[in-house]
């Protein structure tokens, strides 16, 4: 709850900034700041603040960019400027909560969908979004209650988005605009790739070799590869020193925008640095100088995407999901790249589709010509699935 | 916090200290544990500040506390990660020594499920673990001084402001308040003489919590007093 309304606040102020014309100059001059203001010292290359703040930069953080796109904001972040009596919620809800009975196990049959307990957990998460004060949800038993609530959007729009949660089996986040992800709350939109439970342990991998760090990592340059709503940079920027910074890349215009929305609604815009561009394509300037590499880059096998649940094979986009015939094409470039991207010391952490990727990886980074790295290691997601790989620049 | 991967790493280590407790069934009626020094290995005991009381668990930093549980997280059928887009990763936590069970409501978050899990692991073990008082010269714990009222005529001003059921320090002081009220055999005026506090007082703390009203009505009635309302 606190944590909600604190998230709150800041939405406030970082959606003044886009909308009021005075906030806009501000928001204007502050992105221009590092590149005109001739107070500004001349950036020294290797401090990593200085660097992300060089021109090339430029076009991630400001949404003045005219070929930007634009994201939504997600439902729990709109004003609420809709109402509805409290009846006609229960009606809604009674009507959606039926068409979610009538699921039963159907999906999860067909496909490893959800199943109606699921659904109905989603449909309590999509009340709770869309009423200004979620506490009055337990009201919601009572019938003939002729109080008004107010919402976040209209009630029409709220029987579509559930028809479109169960027959054209949209995923839950999509219909929110949002994804709860550690402690953290992420827009995320059609386009953007989900992030996922497993992936939030990349988190505390990093943040495990930050206390035990002694070659200075915590200060230094760190990248996300494939970023997608930016989830794995931004728990990576709230752990990093004061020094610290992390590129965030990903190729889909869409997903940076995003990733950008979301860093700065976390006040992380000094910290993110947002490239668009292709893995490592866009990563010259900080060749050799990484501490650290991250990615959840697409792995799924080609031939598997055709038998997805449907809200992510239908809904998700496939250039994060598609990861080649066997699923490594990927994370075969990143092995391939990193090396020359990190200082030695430097750590880097992927995450796989299980075992059998994670046992090629760490058979192919340790039979490296060069010996380019060591501690190489395999870390089990909380399923007890093997997921990650992960290992230290020699 | 790298909450999540000590859910991990951490495989149950408690398993050689060979401490033999009474069998709980989780959902059945109350029956608390009563922990006593008995055990060889009481390298636990010594931590305990006063009186015969047996080692407190909510005195573990999270990390040490996690070594004695076995951790259970929904395991899904199939690969998983971004195969997959569906929420049950509910965590449960089985406290290994006491066998206390924390399952709580799933949120929203895999994180915040882990954090839920084991705030409700110590809100348990404070509710089913018990420790024995001894009533002669009874002089409650700190943590039990902080969740009194300040109108408590044994409370100094050192004790500090006073600590509500949101805290998450609450749990100390309310399983050394179910102490004494188990040594008092569930008379909550005795319980309230013995920290300086009228039986009003003391009553309207209790009903304050929810869990803590229905282990001391639960104790009551099991003792055939009414319960408190």
């Amino acid at each position: 709850m606190t944590f909600r309304r604190k998230v709150y606040v800041r939405f406030i102020r970082s959606n003044s900034i886009h909308h009021t014309p005075e906030k806009m100059r501000v928001s204007l001059t502050r992105a221009c700041r590092f590149y005109t203001s001739p107070i500004t010292p001349k950036p020294s290359f290797f401090s990593p603040r200085a660097i992300l703040n060089q021109p090339f930069s430029s076009s991630s953080s400001s949404s003045s960019h005219s070929s930007t796109p634009k994201p939504k904001t997600p439902l729990f972040l709109k004003p609420p400027k809709y109402s509805a009596t409290l009846s006609d919620l229960k009606k809604w809800h009674n009507w959606a909560k039926a068409l979610a009975s009538s699921v039963r196990s159907t999906f999860a049959d067909s496909d490893n969908g959800p199943d109606s307990s699921i659904l109905f957990r989603e449909l309590n998460w999509l009340v709770e979004d869309s009423l200004e004060d979620p506490s009055l949800i337990p009201q919601l038993g009572f019938q003939n209650n002729s109080q008004s609530v107010r919402l976040r959007i209209g009630l029409d729009e709220l029987y579509g988005l559930w028809k479109q949660r169960i027959e054209k089996r949209k995923p839950f986040q999509y219909l929110v605009g949002c994804e709860h992800w550690r402690d953290l709350v992420l827009s995320v939109e059609e386009g953007v790739f989900i992030p996922r439970p497993e992936t939030e342990l990349m988190v505390d991998l990093v943040s495990d070799v930050l206390v035990r760090d002694n070659d200075g990592l915590r200060d230094g340059f760190w990248v996300d590869l494939g970023t997608g709503s930016g989830a794995i940079a931004i728990g990576i920027a709230r752990v990093l020193g004061s020094k610290g910074s992390i590129i965030a890349v990903d190729l889909n215009p869409l997903a940076a925008a995003v990733a950008a929305f979301n860093a700065q609604r976390y006040g992380l815009q000094d910290i993110i640095e947002i490239r668009q561009g292709s893995w490592f394509g866009k990563l010259k300037d900080v060749e050799g100088k990484l501490s650290g590499v991250v990615s959840n880059p697409p792995y799924i096998p080609s031939d598997h995407i055709s038998g997805l649940q449907a809200e992510v094979g239908k809904h998700e986009p496939r250039l994060a999901l598609d990861g080649g015939v066997d699923g490594l094409d990927y994370l075969l470039h990143l092995c391939n790249g990193t090396a020359s991207m990190l200082k030695p010391g430097g750590f880097f952490a992927f995450e796989t589709n299980g075992e059998k990727q994670c046992k090629f990886l760490k058979n192919y980074l340790e039979n490296d010509s060069a010996c380019s790295f060591c501690n190489v290691s395999i870390v089990s997601d909380f399923a007890g699935i093997q997921r990650f790989v992960t290992g230290f620049r020699q | 916090m790298a909450l999540a991967a000590q859910f991990l790493l951490r495989i149950p280590q408690l398993g050689s200290k060979n401490i033999n407790f009474p069998s709980y069934k989780h959902r059945g009626n109350y029956q608390p544990l009563f922990l006593s020094c008995n055990y060889s290995t009481n390298d636990n005991c010594s931590s305990s500040s006063s009186s015969s009381s047996s080692k407190n668990y909510l005195e573990l930093t999270d990390d040490e506390l996690l070594r004695g549980c076995e951790i259970d997280t929904y395991k899904s059928s199939g690969p998983g990660g971004q195969h997959r887009n569906k929420r049950e990763s509910a965590v449960r936590l089985k406290h290994v020594p006491t066998g206390v069970i924390a399952q709580p409501a799933e949120d929203r978050s895999q994180h915040k499920n882990h954090a839920l899990a084991l705030s409700r692991l110590r809100t348990l073990l404070a509710l089913k673990v018990r420790s024995s008082v001894t009533l002669d010269a009874y002089s409650p714990p700190p943590q039990l001084l902080q969740i009194l009222p300040p109108k408590s005529t044994i409370r100094s001003s050192e004790v500090g402001p006073q600590i509500g059921p949101n805290n998450p320090k609450f749990a100390l002081g309310m399983q050394a308040l179910l102490d004494l009220i188990f040594a008092v055999e569930g008379s909550v005026s005795e319980a309230a003489k013995l920290l300086g506090l009228s039986t009003g007082a003391l009553s309207r703390l209790i009903l304050s919590d929810d869990s803590l009203r229905m282990a001391v009505n639960e104790f009551r009635t099991s003792k055939g007093m009414k319960p408190l309302k």
